[in-house]
């Protein structure tokens, strides 16, 4: 089924250490074209871009302005209101809050992506019984409603003593979650079966053919489950509500539900207040994204890329 | 069901790695021995948003330094609440909206304060007929109220003069007049509202519309409703067609929800709004914002010009299986009594008078506390509109009914709710959508008694 | 380590022990996975099942009812209407959310330097919180002041009550959904610069034009990209909570000043019954029910999809 036949390791690691040596075959490609195209596809582009922009570009101003000013037409901060976000910062703990999805962003996503690959590994590589039946299995929950599962999930966790604590946020990560190892089988499928087999011969070990072979050739995806995970547990807000009842243990978004509960809706509508809020709890992330990025995408790029 | 199947009932099939009955409440083992309490005491729904709560909290803390006091801000949540009933594990007060009590005290979610109002030796009779019948169900009473809100008619008569009116051209015993009050009122050019004329705050405010109608939606018991009343269709043609005629819900909505309540740039102050029924809060807000603004209040009236206000707000409820209900009772009975609230409202006083900002009151579930509130501490603030609109919320007070509590309040709500949401969005008509809605909270309200 | 070597025995069954060995190591890698299934997935999922089963409020202990839930399931026209909203929402959102990730991803793959820059700015929105979206949202689909109005006015378009409109408040929400489509922009743009130049030279020298190229390399290669946002976006959408909640739902003082028929989602009514109305029984059973639902979309979707998925590297 392969069309090409080079081994593919070699090639995985060499992109993976130096993702750009290639020379861009777009930009060959791109020569080509007439120059009307070229125009019309930095218009499209551009254009699609200031469409995402926008929004945000509002939110931010918006949050910069005074509240009667918020519906105010125009994207320029005016009349500027900084202190919108003095005022949000003073109100609320919002930097304990900022630490704490850090530290349970970073569990979660340690333990759902080491999990998920180990298990994930487990499916791709080896054929049993009951793997078909299993691995649907896998999909299946991948598709049960939340609802399902709530309350006696929270029983569990209360029987354990673990309610009010941070644990119950990352800790059920610690068992594999489908949707990453669904991501992660493709990509250990799309790895050659011979070149495990090759190493099972030189007499590797299956926890050796994993650690050793397997997991370094995906580290570009498993970067791309981390990240995932990560902004799932930065952006969630149903766990810390149930969980959660400190204040000083809450997340971004539960603080963002204080933030909306005391200003927005129930409180003054002071909309520029819950819009500061917003804002910082976004900002974490789009840094970290564009530090991240180049790895994260390449990461699913190189992936299984052929030689 | 026999007892041992309830016990096994759901631990028996959800419990894999653990043992005996999760879920089922938990009786609650009284900590604490004495009536002054000690340990710990955790609150849900309740934030100390401002000095009124804050003076409040700290008098508690001061006169119980044994009580570990752990306060769980935020607003109330059901989701938050259920899961930690489910727990057996709740806070031991919960601050939640009064017409949800019904409900939870149908469920035996939280506790009757019988025992609690006697050992304390709170006086009930010093609370609002009003907000007590919200927090009575079947004659037990399971809350101890807070605030007590109540809607009067705010006027613009800069506005009421530009269209060639005075205050009393706005009557609402006279419905038939409304509409064309209205429209000289509001300002539609374009296709664009800039300017309300009346509001009748519907949804929220249909059960008032309706009692001024002569009509109670639901009946004193809180378990039957009386949606398909010619006065409750009547009351919300009243309503839909005074939106109707300014451009519609579509623009209306959109239009009220960008009004800033609490600013400087408030509807009043940019004369955005001409005449609507509205919280007693806003008073504060105006003499604050736009003490200079042309302001007029007067009661909300039924159809013979009689004062008439739905009263709301929140209350204090003790939860069932509450690890330290002396505490919490004691907590409930200092947080609401005569001298916290007057301390509290000494303290808003004064933080006003720093900020040169005129105190207009605070208005509490208590009447001996609004009374000691009102006779020492209130002044005049010199400005004759916001005295008399302060001696017009204080009669209101007086003149106000409550939805009675009731074991499907929240159904009952969205039931009626929808129906407006559908008569105003142009998908039924009044009397149908009020017919389904009766269907549908009858069947809710049938299942919660039985 | 050295393989055991068994002499083979004829005429034995197939199984060899070196499948055996297989099969016990798999179970090792498997295991994590199984006991939180079993734990966290199983378990909890026959308690709803049973309480589906019941009436139960969470404070008192569940009462069997039988089949009482389902057939009331059947009956109750809000049910209906907001597992038709979904269904809606899905059918609009995922086309579109594919159709646009894949015209963003064609674009972004042809940017050099710029590249970062325009991924970050069409992953900025995944990265906003839910609960911020829902806000931002409401906010920027008010009928007269909202910005998206706006924008249509300068086009010379009079905007629709995007809010209270019931005709409009599903597109609203589809807008504000395809605001967050990052995620599968962000796939596919990998699994563009996954396919092999090679290819396209062969293409080229076929004398294919661009839609054939599309059409016989580009399509196909990455036919497993699109298969998994596929399901996964139908899952998500069928859904969908948080940022309708927020915008329509999130509090009681708003949440009776919207047409809740029209913006009502399955997983919304669901959270309604269990949380504000207490039926939890009921609400068990609409959870599997949905769960059913899915599980029937995904099984349809997995097997038409086998026929055009193309994995790199798979043998089996």
């Amino acid at each position: 089924m392969t069309t090409t036949s080079q081994p593919v390791g070699s090639g995985i690691a060499s992109t993976a250490v130096a993702p750009v040596a290639a020379p861009r075959p777009e930009a060959r490609e791109d020569g080509r074209r007439p120059r009307w195209q070229r125009i019309l596809f930095v218009v499209a582009l551009v254009a699609a871009a200031v469409i995402f922009m926008l929004p945000f570009v509002w939110l931010v101003s918006a949050s910069l302005r005074p509240r009667e000013y918020v519906f105010a037409p125009g994207f320029l901060p005016t009349p500027f209101a900084p202190d919108n976000y003095a005022e949000a910062w003073q109100a609320m703990p919002l930097l304990t809050w900022l630490f704490n999805s850090v530290v349970v962003g970073v569990a979660a996503a340690a333990a759902a992506t080491l999990s998920s690959a180990w298990v994930a590994f487990g499916f791709a590589y080896f054929r049993f019984p009951g793997r078909n039946l299993l691995f649907g299995l896998v999909l299946a929950t991948m598709m049960l409603p939340f609802a399902v599962t709530m309350i006696p999930t929270y029983l569990i966790w209360n029987r354990l003593g673990l309610v009010d604590t941070q644990v119950p946020l990352w800790a059920g990560n610690l068992f594999g979650s489908a949707f990453y190892i669904f991501l992660l089988r493709q990509f250990f499928l799309s790895l050659p079966r011979e070149y495990f087999e090759a190493a099972r011969v030189d007499g590797a070990s299956y926890p050796q053919l994993f650690w050793k072979l397997a997991f370094p050739l995906i580290r570009p995806a498993l970067l791309v489950a981390f990240v995932f995970e990560f902004k799932a547990s930065w952006t969630d807000l149903i766990k810390p509500l149930i969980y959660l009842r400190n204040e000083q243990l809450y997340t971004l978004p539960r603080g963002l539900k204080v933030i909306l509960d005391r200003f927005g809706y129930g409180g003054e509508q002071q909309w520029e207040i819950v819009l500061a809020g917003s804002v910082i709890a976004t900002v974490p992330m789009i840094i970290l994204f564009f530090l991240a990025q180049r790895h994260f995408v390449e990461g699913i790029a190189t992936t299984g890329r052929k030689g | 069901m026999s007892r041992r199947l309830r016990a096994t009932a759901l631990a028996g099939v959800l419990t894999l790695a653990l043992s005996g009955c999760g879920g089922v409440g938990g009786g609650g083992d009284s900590g604490g021995g004495d009536s002054k309490g000690s340990g710990a005491l955790s609150t849900m729904g309740f934030g100390l948003s401002d000095e009124i709560a804050k003076t409040r909290v700290d008098a508690f803390k001061k006169d119980h330094p044994d009580v570990r006091l752990n306060i769980t801000e935020g607003a109330f949540d059901e989701q938050q609440f259920l899961s930690a009933v489910a727990s057996g594990n709740p806070p031991d007060l919960v601050y939640m909206d009064r017409k949800l009590i019904g409900t939870y005290a149908k469920r035996g979610s939280i506790q009757p304060l019988t025992d609690c109002v006697e050992k304390q030796q709170i006086d009930l009779g010093q609370y609002r007929q009003a907000a007590k019948d919200q927090v009575t169900l079947d004659g037990t009473v399971y809350g101890i109220p807070e605030f007590s809100q109540v809607r009067v008619l705010y006027l613009n008569e800069a506005l009421l003069k530009q269209a060639g009116l005075t205050a009393d051209d706005v009557n609402l015993a006279d419905w038939a007049s409304l509409p064309a009050v209205n429209t000289k009122l509001a300002k539609v050019s374009g296709g664009r509202l800039s300017r309300i004329g009346i509001d009748p705050k519907i949804p929220e405010f249909l059960p008032m519309w309706a009692k001024a109608n002569g009509a109670e939606m639901i009946s004193a018991d809180g378990a039957k409703a009386n949606l398909t009343d010619p006065k409750v269709v009547e009351a919300l043609t009243t309503g839909v067609k005074l939106i109707q005629d300014q451009g519609g819900w579509g623009r209306f909505k959109s239009f009220r929800d960008t009004f800033d309540f609490f600013g400087a740039q408030n509807p009043l102050a940019k004369n955005q709004i001409a005449a609507w029924p509205m919280e007693e809060w806003f008073l504060n807000q105006a003499a604050k914002n736009s003490p200079k603004a042309e302001l007029v209040v007067k009661p909300f009236v039924d159809r013979q010009g009689k004062p008439l206000t739905m009263s709301s707000g929140q209350a204090w409820v003790v939860t069932k299986g509450a690890k330290n209900p002396d505490a919490a009772c004691a907590f409930v009975k200092q947080m609401t009594a005569t001298d916290t609230w007057f301390a509290a409202a000494k303290a808003r006083a004064e933080a006003r008078k720093a900020a040169n900002l005129p105190f207009t009151g605070v208005w509490t579930g208590n009447t001996a506390a609004d009374k000691k509130i009102f006779d020492e501490l209130y002044q005049p603030t010199g400005n004759k509109r916001f005295d008399d609109a302060v001696a017009t919320i204080r009669e209101a007070q007086d003149a106000a009914f409550a939805m009675p509590a009731s074991p499907a309040g929240a159904e009952f709500d969205k039931a009626w709710t929808d129906a407006v949401n559908r008569v105003l969005s142009g998908q039924a008509q009044p009397a149908e959508a009020l017919a389904r809605a009766q269907q549908e909270a009858t069947a809710a309200l049938d299942k919660a008694a039985g | 380590m050295a393989t055991t070597v068994t002499p083979p025995v004829p005429g034995r069954r197939r199984r060899t022990p070196l499948a055996r060995r297989e099969a016990r190591w798999a179970y090792v890698f498997l295991a994590p996975w199984i006991v939180g299934f079993l734990v966290f997935t199983a378990g909890p999922m026959v308690a709803s099942l049973w309480l589906s089963f019941t009436e139960y409020d969470v404070i008192n202990a569940p009462r069997w009812t039988g089949l009482d839930n389902y057939r009331q399931l059947v009956a109750d026209p809000q049910v209906a209407r907001s597992l038709g909203n979904t269904v809606y929402y899905t059918a609009l959102h995922v086309p579109l959310v594919m159709l646009i990730s894949l015209g963003l991803a064609l674009l972004l793959k042809r940017v050099g330097r710029w590249q970062g820059f325009f991924r970050t700015v069409f992953y900025l929105p995944v990265m906003t919180p839910a609960v911020a979206v829902g806000i931002l949202f409401l906010l920027l689909l008010n009928t007269q002041d909202g910005l998206i109005n706006r924008g249509l006015a300068l086009l010379g378009i009079d905007g629709p009550s995007w809010t209270t409109d019931p005709g409009w408040v599903m597109p609203g929400i589809v807008l504000m959904s395809l605001w967050s489509l990052g995620s599968t922009v962000i796939i596919y743009l990998a699994a563009l610069q996954n396919v092999p130049r090679d290819l396209y030279e062969a293409a080229d020298l076929d004398g294919a034009g661009a839609w054939a190229r599309f059409r016989h390399v580009t399509l196909p290669m990455i036919s497993g990209s699109l298969f998994f946002t596929l399901i996964v976006n139908t899952i998500a959408s069928l859904q969908m909570f948080t940022e309708v909640y927020t915008m329509y739902f999130g509090n009681r003082q708003t949440q009776g000043s919207f047409n809740s028929d029209a913006a009502s989602f399955y997983v919304i009514h669901l959270f309604q019954e269990a949380f504000q109305f207490l039926h939890m029984g009921f609400a068990s059973a609409m959870a599997w029910l949905l769960f059913l639902i899915i599980l029937i979309i995904t099984a349809v979707q997995v097997k038409l999809s086998n026929r055009f998925v193309y994995y790199e590297g798979e043998d089996r």
